[in-house]
């Protein structure tokens, strides 16, 4: 069912009262469980996700298909709470979704962190997904990021993920469109969006994914926009990461 | 699970040496395709697809059935894929690898999600009966970018494909054979095809990034990155899945899908090419040229 | 003489020899007291001088048999063996971290993950996996034998790979493509393995990726003498 977004064009706000450019409200914290090696939770607006990380430990199972001996693999479980969206309902296992955001997250840390520091090792990140609102492999792969720096695995800098928007859809080819930043739930089911994440300051597009269809011309303004904001992004887990630097370092000075 | 064969320590030296002097082992040029084959089976909506050793069979089918509830107005239309150890020893019966998964939801999203196929147009009547038309993707050989072989052999075969001629009545249906009736082609809104780039960058000097297309096997076990983007040859972006790897400046990214267009223009060229020639090839001038009991005479 | 298996064959096809008893090669099953049948379709092969016969034929699978020579794929190595893969999808062979040209406990080869070697099968059972060996137990000698370092391993048929090691090709298998690559004047390396891989090396890179084209394209096109010397000299060309 489409929602009403034509009242967009009237006052330039968004269904949440969002202009353009704005990030939905974005808390993060660090080492939230004691018992994971690294831990993290992360809300995008009612996008919330709580993730574990475990290792690197040593491989459990017999190195299968993807058991490379010189270098740390990365497995990503997500799971995703029944009372997550609007409606109860039970996703299986062989959900091709899931599958496909697991080995997203997987592929795109494979390529950040030093996993030739860790031989024969996995590094495990398990993602629960409590509340579902829109952005979600964008909401992970943030969390992750978190998890990962509080386990103190090394990496190359920051993956920082949001989504960007186009507010006019396929049909219409209106060339007034403007860009949008961070989609909730409901406008992600109306407007063509992407997900897009980026390693570091620079313009690094490490994860992109669309799957609605969209001019090619509109395509490099949502980039940009989604870019920016993967930028916002950043500077917020920074200051958390920071936040928590200092609190160790004051713990360590008594 | 047996394990996938890995190039040897040689293979890679060798490749990454070889790009540093702009070649590839099969000596193609960085941006160019291998020799595409578009064949089309006896019956309609069969065709088989070769890019370079790469072989891809698919088989349209089509059945009433009742539509979701939920979707009343709406036939069904499914891709299922299957990659069977024929492919490959590697792969096993009833146990999808991550290759098959990501390969059915590439085309997933590219074919049906991007609506490619008009499914209210398989509506026989609203919420008790509707076409379901399935689409087999059978991989038969894997030398690399199954993709976007797999999204042409889809493709070609839906617009190959004749569906029986139906007339409604009222609640009833009838569903006329081949004979009685001509069949009717789908209804398709428009044909988004999928280029893949292959992403090689430790492997070159700092901050360089060679781009590949049409990957074979051997490439795509090397490989750092990729992305696939669906595009259709009217510029409407469909798809785009880079699932991690290496990063690559947004806007080199930006000219990868410039490329992507450029190439999806070139394929539709060629599959419609195919397609007229098939259907010159099956036209027997019409049901009453082919009822027609009169012999050719040489006089 | 083509032959198909279950044809019994006639006794004046098979070569006869005073002395030597008779000597049957793969692809022949005897049965007494004194028939002899195909159990594959090849081409039947005599040996006159030595009193043997057996079939050629182009199989899919190569199978260790002691005493060829193949090219393996280091996979793991453990206190004092490599494991080796001979052919994919196979149980790896065991190749002893000794069985090297002058390697004592303390000098040893050190082999990644991933690093071809050339090796003669030493040791091979119905029901153990392979063993291999890069010196020859007589002399401890390499023969040729150990790590190939750079080059490119390309993929052929069984059958192509034995046509490759006859002692003539030009006379006995009617390839001539290396013969006359080194008449033009290239120079390369090249080791061929019983197991359908070759490997080839050269000063360029362009003229390695010729080369071994050259010898994948003459086995899936079968071409003939004057095709591959024709190819041999716009190979030559090129390098």
């Amino acid at each position: 069912m489409p929602l009403d977004t034509s009242t967009y064009s009237l006052a330039l706000l968004r269904l949440d009262g969002r202009r353009w450019n704005e990030l939905r409200r974005l808390t993060a914290q660090i080492s939230t469980q004691a018992s994971a090696d690294g831990s993290s939770f992360l809300s995008m607006g009612n996008t919330k996700v709580i993730c574990t990380v475990t290792g690197p430990s040593e491989v459990k199972a017999a190195p299968g298909a993807s058991g490379r001996g010189d270098e740390a693999v990365v497995s990503v479980e997500i799971s995703v709470a029944g009372f997550s969206g609007v409606e109860r309902k039970r996703r299986g296992k062989g959900d091709k979704r899931i599958y496909e955001m697991q080995t997203t997250i997987a592929t795109a840390f494979q390529a950040t962190l030093f996993t030739h520091l860790y031989p024969r090792s996995t590094i495990t990140i398990s993602l629960h997904i409590l509340s579902l609102d829109g952005s979600l492999l964008a909401t992970c792969l943030n969390a992750s990021t978190l998890a990962l720096i509080d386990a103190g695995v090394p990496m190359r800098d920051y993956i920082c993920a949001t989504t960007a928007g186009s507010t006019s859809s396929y049909s219409s080819n209106d060339e007034k469109a403007d860009p949008l930043l961070d989609l909730n739930g409901s406008e992600e089911l109306e407007l063509p969006f992407l997900t897009v994440a980026t390693c570091g300051t620079e313009d690094e597009v490490s994860v992109l994914v669309m799957e609605t269809r969209v001019q090619v011309g509109r395509l490099e303004g949502m980039l940009a926009v989604g870019v920016d904001g993967c930028k916002q992004v950043r500077d917020i887990l920074d200051v958390v990461v920071r936040a928590r630097g200092k609190r160790i370092l004051e713990g360590s000075q008594l | 699970m047996p394990r996938e064969v890995e190039p040897s320590l040689n293979e890679k030296q060798f490749f990454v040496k070889a790009l540093e002097e702009n070649l590839r082992i099969d000596g193609r040029a960085f941006d160019q395709y291998r020799e595409l084959d578009l064949e089309f089976g006896d019956e309609l909506g069969v065709t088989d697809v070769r890019l370079g050793k790469t072989r891809i069979h698919t088989h349209i089918t089509a059945e009433v059935t009742t539509p979701f509830p939920d979707r009343p107005f709406d036939g069904l239309f499914t891709i299922t894929s299957e990659l069977s150890p024929m492919t490959s020893p590697f792969f096993e019966p009833n146990r999808p690898s991550t290759t098959e998964i990501l390969l059915s939801r590439l085309l997933e999203k590219t074919l049906r999600r991007s609506g490619a196929l008009d499914t209210e147009s398989l509506c026989l009547i609203a919420g008790q009966k509707c076409w379901s038309i399935r689409a087999d993707v059978h991989v038969l050989s894997h030398d690399g970018n199954l993709v976007d072989a797999a999204c042409i052999g889809v493709l070609a075969a839906l617009q190959h494909f004749r569906k029986p001629d139906t007339s409604t009545e009222g609640e009833s249906v009838t569903v006329y054979t081949l004979a009685e009736r001509e069949p009717v082609p789908l209804s398709l809104l428009h044909f988004p095809y999928c280029v893949t780039f292959s992403y090689y960058s430790s492997t070159v000097e700092e901050g360089e990034t060679v781009t590949l297309l049409d990957a074979t096997l051997l490439e795509e076990q090397l490989r750092e990155g990729s992305a696939t983007i669906g595009i259709n040859r009217h510029g409407e972006v469909c798809q785009i899945a880079k699932l991690g790897g290496v990063p690559l400046d947004a806007v080199a990214f930006l000219g990868c899908v410039q490329i992507a267009l450029v190439k999806v223009k070139e394929i539709s060229v060629f599959v419609s090419k195919r397609l007229e020639e098939e259907a010159k090839k099956r036209d027997k001038g019409g049901l009453m040229a082919e009822l027609s009991a009169e012999n050719d005479r040489v006089s | 003489m083509f032959v198909l298996p279950g044809e019994p064959l006639e006794p004046a096809t098979l070569p006869s020899h005073s002395t030597i008893p008779l000597k049957l090669g793969p692809g022949l099953l005897h049965i007494p007291p004194n028939t002899i049948t195909p159990t594959v379709a090849g081409l039947l092969r005599t040996d006159k001088r030595k009193n043997a016969v057996w079939v050629e034929f182009n199989g899919g699978r190569y199978v260790p048999t002691t005493g060829d020579l193949v090219i393996a794929t280091i996979q793991r190595s453990s206190v004092d063996v490599f494991y080796a893969s001979i052919s994919d999808y196979t149980p790896n062979a065991t190749l002893p971290q000794l069985s090297f040209e002058g390697a004592t406990k303390k000098t040893r080869p050190q082999l990644a993950f991933g690093a071809l070697v050339y090796s003669r099968v030493s040791l091979a059972n119905k029901h153990m996996d392979p063993e291999l060996e890069c010196v020859s137990s007589s002399t401890g000698k390499s023969e040729g034998l150990g790590p190939l370092t750079g080059g490119l391993v390309f993929n052929i048929s069984l059958g192509m790979s034995r046509r490759l090691m006859l002692a003539k090709p030009g006379e006995q298998g009617g390839l001539v493509i290396l013969d006359e690559l080194g008449e033009q004047g290239a120079a390369f390396e090249i080791a061929v393995g019983r197991n359908g891989r070759v490997w080839v090396d050269s000063k360029s890179l362009k003229g390695t990726l010729a080369i071994g084209k050259a010898i994948q394209d003459i086995d899936e096109k079968s071409l003939k003498v004057d095709e591959q010397k024709k190819l041999a000299r716009k190979v030559a060309r090129e390098i």
